[in-house]
């Protein structure tokens, strides 16, 4: 090899764009994608948790005047809402009733994670073809990396 | 001509590592510059003997940023 580099991706692009990440990162973790601000079931013992967390370096790019972007994935009672605060961070707010805090944020900062791999995945394979380079394997592995390998066609 | 090619490793925490191979030099920094503009933030980088066309073998560190806006 002749180079080896590390590097954190700037999730910066539109609505649209982070949604299509976040909606990659709901399939992948085997989330669904919730139907409109439907709330939790009432009832039960134990009192919904909250805790908010953030997608790293971040930036959703306004394209109108409104900042009403939200979005919202569930799983066994698990809610995670994306949304969009007023420096144009993607924050996401992770509740679920019965469970502690520690377990929420571990579920947050996987999911965030995730959607800044599912961001940088599209953002460089759109761009990498663009640039006339061929996808000559593609995998995901047991670490839940994605590898690619390319090359540059010429 | 050997093709240059890149081995790309997206973690799921959303870090980028890069390797490039097949070309040394310029080349070799442009190739990784390019990919660097479209993710956006180097933490890194080490350059290994086939960057310089030689056996020495030189680690360099940096904190070099290039934020770009995405479409």
């Amino acid at each position: 090899m002749s180079s080896v580099c590390v590097l954190t991706p700037m999730v910066v692009g539109s609505w649209p764009l982070i949604a299509n990440a976040i909606a990659g990162t709901a399939a992948s973790l085997g989330f669904t994608i919730a139907q409109h601000e439907r709330e939790f079931e009432i009832g039960g013992a134990n009192e919904t948790e909250r805790v908010e967390a953030e997608v790293a370096n971040s930036e959703v790019v306004a394209e109108t005047m409104g900042r009403a972007e939200k979005m919202t994935i569930e799983r066994g009672g698990v809610r995670i809402e994306f949304g969009v605060d007023d420096r144009g961070r993607c924050t996401v707010c992770a509740s679920g009733k019965g469970m502690a805090k520690r377990q929420l944020k571990a579920i947050a900062d996987e999911v965030a994670g995730k959607v800044v791999q599912q961001f940088a995945y599209h953002k460089l394979m759109t761009e990498l073809k663009q640039r006339k380079f061929r996808v000559l394997n593609e995998s995901v592995g047991t670490d839940q990396a994605i590898q690619i390998q390319v090359q540059l066609d010429r | 001509m050997k093709k240059p090619t890149i081995d790309i490793s997206i973690g799921k925490d959303g870090k980028v590592k890069i390797k490039v191979h097949g070309v040394s030099g310029k080349e070799c920094l442009a190739l990784t510059e390019a990919v660097a503009k479209i993710i956006g933030k180097e933490e890194s980088r080490q350059l290994t003997s086939e960057y310089f066309g030689d056996g020495g073998q030189v680690r360099t560190h940096g904190q070099t940023e290039s934020h770009v806006r995405g479409g």
